[in-house]
């Protein structure tokens, strides 16, 4: 006879995981999509699946060239942007995409919050989809380093830097352990081929494979749950998953693909950039200015800039402590709540990565 | 006097014929300009027999009429590869359609024996002259690749040659047989078109294709349920065909471009010998800086006294970029003594490089993050990012003979005093008893 | 080693101030475009043409030596002189411009574009080596431009047949899953009362 806490524990689990729903009926055939004023948020996340897919493939066409050695990467960068016939194409779609990716990703889990589509038995969608986040953010960390150019690794190096400046805050011998982690991801006292060799395992390889297991488990527990209802006022009227909202998800995937196409074909992503940040990275010349991470680390990037970075490292540790806990922080809450939080977040990420430079320039009257 | 006869005579004749016999027919007997259907005494093997067929001829018969039409565009057009595969793909797949239309038509015709009774001999002319035909058309694709370019050279101008009545054999005289055979061909089948079901190529109901789905409507009300179902069931096969045709559009020519971009892909650059060599030297270069690096490397972990620059050549100005004994760039200066200046050029902030000159009131600039830093003490300047300073290191002043004249460590004890005239061609070194183990 | 020093001080005191980039033109590049310009714009190395490493003069073969000593001599515009230490775009201002010329353009930098000539696209990217001088980008780089400039250059290169065909193929497939959807909504509606879009919530 089981006692009554496993008795819990199994019926929080058969809950979450309604496996008896595992057919192709009730996950294909049966599953409704809400129809509302929000509806159009149930695209968001086909939308950055369908990035990832493009990551993949341009990924793995890459993956044929490109040569992970400190002599060599920029080297075979440079030969499959300039020399290799659709090369430059490919790589551009693969940088456009990472940033639309990254851009869904983020929309996704904003209007996700907004719709309060974490509510019990959505927990653990909820919490792989903050997973799938960092995930996607990890993707863009080590990505960023392997061209292997001024700005990839001055970049690189500023960011791994930020983990030892955490030891300031600790006390006595505890205060190493930040510069010994550092020193664990980068793999010796700075960047270098061995930074070079694990950032392209992570991003080839581990990051990968934990991202499609992890795609796996959300995309099925979506299927087996359904779509959540997204308004206060459930709506009644629905349309059918199969086939009307997966052909209307595919032909948003076509547009995706042609304005992606588009960009990559006819705006290098690089030339946004100053051009000595694209030159081989040199360990003994000077670094060139202008060196910043991607657009979409603006939105800690500045703030770490102009603040204590204790205060940094208390709201962000805050920030992943509530984003893992929404589920529960947020049971009680309205979605009119929600919605005015998620609005104040996305205010928030579009000013700093927007307006971040001048802020930055505002406050220290630099530049 | 062969090539006369089939390549000047037989065309006119067969096209005289075709024109006059289909306007005689027209004008003698207009119902009878027919496909002589036979749709209702066997429907299914039609369907997959004619559809095929008549699509697949309908393309195969723009690829050749286009290029007849408008030469000039069409030789600009097949000059790009990725056009030419295309085009090429699409007639070969195009005549197979028709290849398979037909052979089911021509069975169609022996297998049942409804269809027999008013088969005629002329029907089973016309489909094995058509079946001859698209293999031999078939062939000459394969056998003499790339129809669509050097037919603008050979048929075309024979084609139009015969259209401004000025016929010109020879460009047509050289040509592989298969390919004249296949001219001859056409021309036969230009002759039969009157005595046979062809003519209904002329009375092409294309008002078909526009007019809205016709509705039979029956006073019986029985029949009128029946009537809605087939019309719906009308408008829905025409819905699944739209459908069908724009995901069989978007499919091919998206595989064509897929197809295209990673072929090339794959393949890989084609250089010019300039090109590699260039390629090649930059590669080499920069392998050259990875082994001067690692040698480095390797001369930090042996030596105990590492060589920086001559006092002569330091200045107080423009400092010399140098290793230090932890791998990180350091700038060596020129203090006011005249004595060697070494300070680590790695920014306390985050870690990029310090630029290598000071400013008019003596600041180190690290352009990351705008931390400037005195030179004399590394201490960064207020408002910097940078808290810590940027440390000095220890130097040891060897003379010409070999003689250690003075140190200094990393903090800031001077032993020892050089000599004035000397101190110019003295070497200063890093040293490792200097470095915190 | 200590032979390149030598020979690089060797060459830095024979050729004295000659030896040094134009800042001039760095700092004026700079300015106008508002970019981070370094001396890779001109030069073959990003820190200029003193040092021993590839592109500097310290790591020039005796060859080379001889091509830099003849360039240095070509004072005169239309001389066929190729300079080691430079870039495509530093070796065409040469041979347009002469040593003589440049250096009267020290004194104002703002001139060197007009007097360039906006013709030459070294890199083929659709902006004149001139407007990327003023821009602030890499004169030989097709990848490196002002954005919108490179945009619209590449939209009217690439509009036949890549765009074209992709916008065809882009077109059909929405059609086709346009009628598709109706379809769908025609075959399963079969029955029901009313047609129309939406279904009811079981």
């Amino acid at each position: 006879m089981p006692t009554a806490r496993t008795q819990d524990l199994m019926r929080f689990l058969a809950e979450r995981f309604p496996l008896e729903k595992f057919s192709f009926r009730s996950l294909v055939q049966k599953k409704e999509v809400p129809l509302h004023k929000m509806a159009w948020a149930y695209y968001l996340g086909g939308l950055a699946l369908f990035c990832f897919f493009i990551q993949l493939s341009t990924g793995l066409l890459l993956l044929f060239y490109y040569e992970p050695t400190v002599s060599d990467a920029h080297a075979s960068v440079e030969f499959i942007t300039h020399n290799v016939s659709g090369g430059a194409l490919i790589r551009n779609l693969h940088t456009w995409s990472s940033s639309a990716m990254i851009l869904f990703v983020l929309a996704h889990l904003v209007t996700t919050f907004a719709m309060k589509a974490f509510e019990k038995p959505r927990e653990m969608t909820w919490i792989s989809g903050v997973v799938l986040l960092l995930l996607t953010f990890a993707f863009g960390f080590t990505g960023y380093l392997l061209p292997w150019h001024q700005i990839a690794v001055n970049a690189t190096k500023v960011g791994l830097q930020s983990i030892e400046e955490a030891g300031r805050y600790l006390p006595g011998e505890l205060g190493k352990l930040p510069g010994q982690i550092k020193e664990l991801i980068q793999g010796e006292q700075s960047v270098g081929q061995a930074t070079l060799s694990r950032f392209y395992a992570l991003h080839v390889v581990i990051l990968p494979f934990t991202l499609c297991a992890l795609l796996g488990f959300h995309l099925l527990s979506v299927q087996l749950h359904g779509m959540s209802q997204g308004v206060d006022k459930a709506t009644n009227k629905t349309e059918a998953f199969f086939p009307f909202f997966l052909l209307k998800d595919f032909s948003l995937w076509g547009i995706g693909f042609l304005v992606m196409f588009v960009l990559a074909l006819c705006l290098p992503f690089e030339s946004f950039f100053s051009f000595p940040l694209f030159q081989p990275f040199d360990p003994l010349g000077s670094t060139p200015e202008g060196i910043k991470p991607e657009w979409y680390f603006f939105f800690v990037y500045y703030p770490l800039e102009l603040l204590p970075f204790w205060f940094i490292m208390l709201a962000s540790t805050v920030a992943l402590g509530g984003l893992f806990m929404t589920p529960w922080l947020f049971r009680p809450a309205n979605r009119r709540t929600l919605a005015f939080l998620a609005c104040a977040a996305a205010l928030y990420l579009i000013v700093m990565t927007v307006f971040g430079q001048n802020i930055y320039a505002l406050f220290k009257g630099s530049q | 006097m062969f090539d006369v006869f089939f390549f000047v005579g037989l065309p006119y004749i067969a096209v005289f014929t075709m024109v006059a016999g289909t306007i005689y027919r027209f004008r003698k007997d207009r119902l009878g300009v027919s496909s002589l259907s036979s749709q209702f005494l066997e429907s299914k093997a039609l369907l997959w027999g004619s559809v095929p067929w008549h699509i697949g001829i309908a393309v195969v018969f723009l690829g050749h009429l286009i290029p007849l039409l408008a030469p000039g565009v069409w030789q600009a057009l097949v000059a790009r590869r990725a056009f030419l595969i295309t085009i090429e793909t699409l007639g070969s797949c195009a005549a197979s359609l028709c290849l398979v239309g037909l052979v089911i038509l021509a069975i169609r015709r022996f297998a049942s024996s409804k269809l027999q009774t008013v088969t005629t001999a002329m029907d089973l002319v016309v489909v094995n002259l058509l079946i001859a035909q698209v293999v031999l058309g078939l062939g000459v694709a394969t056998a003499h690749r790339w129809g669509a370019v050097w037919s603008t050279g050979t048929t075309t101008p024979y084609l139009w040659s015969l259209l401004r009545f000025n016929p010109d054999v020879s460009y047509v005289a050289e040509l592989p047989a298969l390919v004249r055979v296949h001219l001859v061909g056409a021309f036969v089948v230009f002759l039969l078109v009157p005595f046979s079901r062809l003519v209904h190529m002329f009375s092409l109901p294309l008002e078909y294709l526009f007019r809205p789905p016709q509705k039979v409507v029956w006073a019986n009300p029985r029949r009128l349920l029946h009537a809605h179902a087939a019309v719906a069931a009308m408008e829905s096969r025409r819905l699944f065909l739209k459908a069908s045709f724009g995901l069989a559009g978007a499919g091919a020519l998206l595989s064509v471009g897929v197809f295209d971009k990673f072929l090339g892909f794959f393949r890989g650059p084609r250089m010019t010998p300039d090109e590699e060599a260039k390629l090649l030297k930059t590669r080499l270069d920069r392998l050259q800086l990875t082994v001067e690096e690692r040698e480095l490397e390797l001369e930090r972990i042996r030596s105990e006294q590492i060589f920086v620059a001559k006092v002569g050549e330091l200045s107080p100005k423009d400092g010399k970029y140098f290793i230090d004994y932890k791998m990180r760039p350091a700038l060596a200066f020129r203090d006011e003594q005249g004595l060697p200046r070494l300070i680590s050029a790695k920014c306390t902030h985050l870690g990029c490089t310090v630029a290598s000159s000071v400013d008019s009131t003596n600041r180190l600039l690290c352009p990351c993050h705008m931390s400037y830093f005195d030179v004399k003490s590394g201490a960064p300047l207020e408002g910097s990012p940078a808290k810590a300073p940027l440390p000095l290191l220890g130097w040891i002043l060897v003379d010409p003979n070999g003689k250690t004249v003075a140190s200094q460590g990393p903090d800031g004890k001077l032993e020892g005093k050089p000599d004035p005239a000397t101190l110019d061609v003295c070497s200063v070194y890093i040293a490792k008893q200097y470095e915190e183990a | 080693m200590a032979l390149r020093v030598a020979i690089l001080f060797g060459v830095a005191a024979l050729a004295g101030r000659g030896a040094h980039a134009y800042p001039e033109f760095q700092r004026y590049s700079q300015q106008v475009s508002g970019r981070f310009v370094n001396c890779a714009m001109c030069h073959v190395h990003p820190d200029g043409p003193i040092g021993l490493k590839p592109g500097q003069i310290g790591k020039l073969t005796p060859a080379e030596l001889g091509q830099l000593n003849s360039a240095r001599g070509a004072f005169l515009p239309g001389q066929d002189v190729m300079n080691p230490i430079l870039n495509e775009f530093g070796n065409a201002l040469l041979k347009k411009l002469g040593k003589k010329r440049i250096l009267e353009l020290r004194l104002q930098p703002d001139q060197l574009a007009d007097a360039y000539g906006y013709e030459s696209d070294i890199d083929g990217d659709g902006v004149p080596d001139a407007h990327e001088f003023l821009q602030g980008t890499d004169p030989v780089d097709p990848q490196n431009g002002a954005p919108w400039a490179l945009f619209t250059h590449n939209l009217r290169r690439y509009a036949f047949p890549h765009l074209f065909l992709l916008v065809t193929a882009t077109a059909l497939g929405l059609f086709g899953m346009n009628n598709l959807l109706k379809w769908f909504h025609q075959t399963m509606d079969k029955g029901s009362p009313e047609p129309g879009a939406t279904g009811t919530k079981h």
